[in-house]
């Protein structure tokens, strides 16, 4: 009994002796905060996937800003008709490749490109199998996806429309899904390939490709760059142009607006020789939706 | 299995509150709360099946958005012969929101604070769907013996933690057996 009070005893004191421990003392962890950031607040008032606006909007936003920049955005506007913006919250650049490719298929209807990316999904599906993950973990973001691409095809009962596109995408419970589902399937190829993609994850951190994967890949809301775009390419195998819009000049004195293709390994060389349908506009930390003029294919010389 | 199969078609009374105040409402029938209600019982069913020694998580009672989970301290570490109660609670939101998890049981650790508040990055910030209720019990059982000292919930603990012996005899001190 004697060594049981005693017990009872130092328990308080140590209970009380940790609750006085001032909260700011209590190191950086905030497992006792649970409010949005103001930056999520704010991110909040714009919709997921916006509306299509035309691309004058653009140089609007930079009115009274860097010359560079406007004669860049001139520069766009001679081969690009309109931009859809997204939401700044970390998975812009998943959210934009999503309506992207889901619009291209909407309008194509090409029942060719929803077959063989569905055949990839399934190498996807076995390649996180292979490394380890649990089925229940990933399964219900794959079936959301392949859901909407069997929606997405006319003809069908569950068939939808352009608009209901526009309003799952902005949808919490389907969107994230597709993101999330983007996420596993970006991680899965990064761990494949490790060897690969180790180098390029080395030099942007010193983190390993597990830690990559787990920190900078998986989570939502985590930024994407080219590691990320590389990887959902070649494991999805469609390709992505990016355009950059930044305040980087050539010293040859033109200005001219950088791009990079990201075409999937094991492309032909007559698809290569296409523009890939799908372009993004990359501002930095920010990924939006450009949309093409139809009669104009970007010329391949355009700044390389 | 027939405790499984008792959850199905089971709506939970009383779910927690969702975080997201303002979302929409799905306009699909495809994904709602009964994605998150099949996502538990898989995870259920995975953790009867798996038999992961040193964890095991079970839904209380009627409420599969609550669960009890115990963990026993690993060996060769100061918490080797001790056991652990955690409560997680999972909101609709769940798997893109992690749940809500804590010490049930009074554990004397830097990363632990005397509510039962757990600071562990996967719990928070690093959180993905890519985790369940396995890896998130496994991660609390390393994280026992493994503690991030430099950003400690128990400064105490933390400051004992270079003196193993001694805080071997505080675990020990403090440690309520479960079934007591």
């Amino acid at each position: 009994m004697q060594n049981q009070n005693d017990l009872l005893k130092d328990e308080s004191e140590i209970a009380s002796s940790i609750s006085e421990i001032k909260y700011e003392e209590w190191g950086n962890c905030s497992t006792l905060e649970d409010e949005p950031s103001f930056q999520e607040e704010e991110s909040a008032k714009v919709p997921y996937v916006g509306d299509k606006e035309p691309l004058s909007s653009l140089a609007a936003e930079y009115q009274s800003g860097s010359p560079i920049l406007l004669e860049k955005i001139k520069i766009l506007e001679n081969q690009y008709t309109a931009i859809r913006r997204t939401r700044g919250d970390g998975n812009c650049f998943f959210r934009s490749f999503m309506f992207s490719y889901l619009e291209h298929i909407l309008e194509s209807q090409d029942r060719a490109e929803v077959d063989r990316i569905k055949v990839n999904v399934e190498k996807c599906r076995k390649t996180l199998q292979n490394l380890g993950y649990t089925d229940f973990t990933f399964e219900d973001f794959f079936a959301l996806f392949l859901e909407q691409l069997d929606d997405i095809l006319q003809g069908s009962e569950e068939s939808i429309s352009y608009e209901e596109l526009v309003n799952r995408s902005r949808d919490q419970s389907v969107s994230d899904y597709i993101v999330m589902f983007f996420r596993f399937v970006t991680a899965g190829e990064i761990r494949t390939r490790a060897e690969f993609f180790e180098p390029f994850i080395t030099g942007l951190s010193n983190a390993t490709v597990d830690q990559f994967c787990k920190s900078s890949v998986e989570p939502m809301g985590e930024e994407s760059d080219h590691i990320h775009i590389t990887a959902l390419s070649d494991a999805l195998g469609v390709a992505i142009r990016v355009m950059y819009l930044d305040r980087s000049s050539c010293d040859n004195g033109g200005v001219t607006v950088n791009h990079h293709d990201f075409v999937p390994a094991g492309t032909n060389e007559k698809e290569e020789a296409s523009a890939p349908f799908i372009t993004l506009l990359y501002r930095p930390g920010h990924y939006d939706i450009l949309y093409p003029k139809s009669s104009c294919k970007v010329p391949d010389n355009v700044g390389k | 299995m027939a405790a499984v199969n008792g959850y199905q078609g089971n709506t939970p009374a009383d779910p927690p509150a969702t975080n997201g105040s303002k979302q929409p409402v799905p306009s699909t029938k495809t994904v709602d709360s009964q994605s998150v209600l099949k996502r538990l019982q898989s995870e259920l069913m995975g953790l009867m099946m798996g038999g992961d020694p040193g964890i095991s998580a079970f839904p209380e009672e009627d409420n599969i958005f609550c669960w009890k989970g115990t963990i026993t301290g690993s060996k060769e570490t100061v918490f080797e012969g001790t056991e652990y109660r955690l409560s997680l609670s999972f909101s609709n939101d769940y798997p893109f929101k992690p749940p809500k998890v804590k010490f049930e049981t009074c554990c004397f650790h830097p990363n632990v604070d005397v509510y039962g508040n757990i600071c562990l990055d996967i719990l928070q910030d690093k959180w993905s769907s890519a985790y369940d209720v396995r890896t998130i019990l496994l991660s609390i059982q390393s994280l026992l013996g493994e503690p991030n000292i430099s950003s400690p919930l128990n400064t105490q603990a933390a400051q004992l933690w270079s003196n193993q012996e001694e805080y071997k005899k505080m675990v020990e001190k403090l440690y309520k057996p479960l079934n007591a």
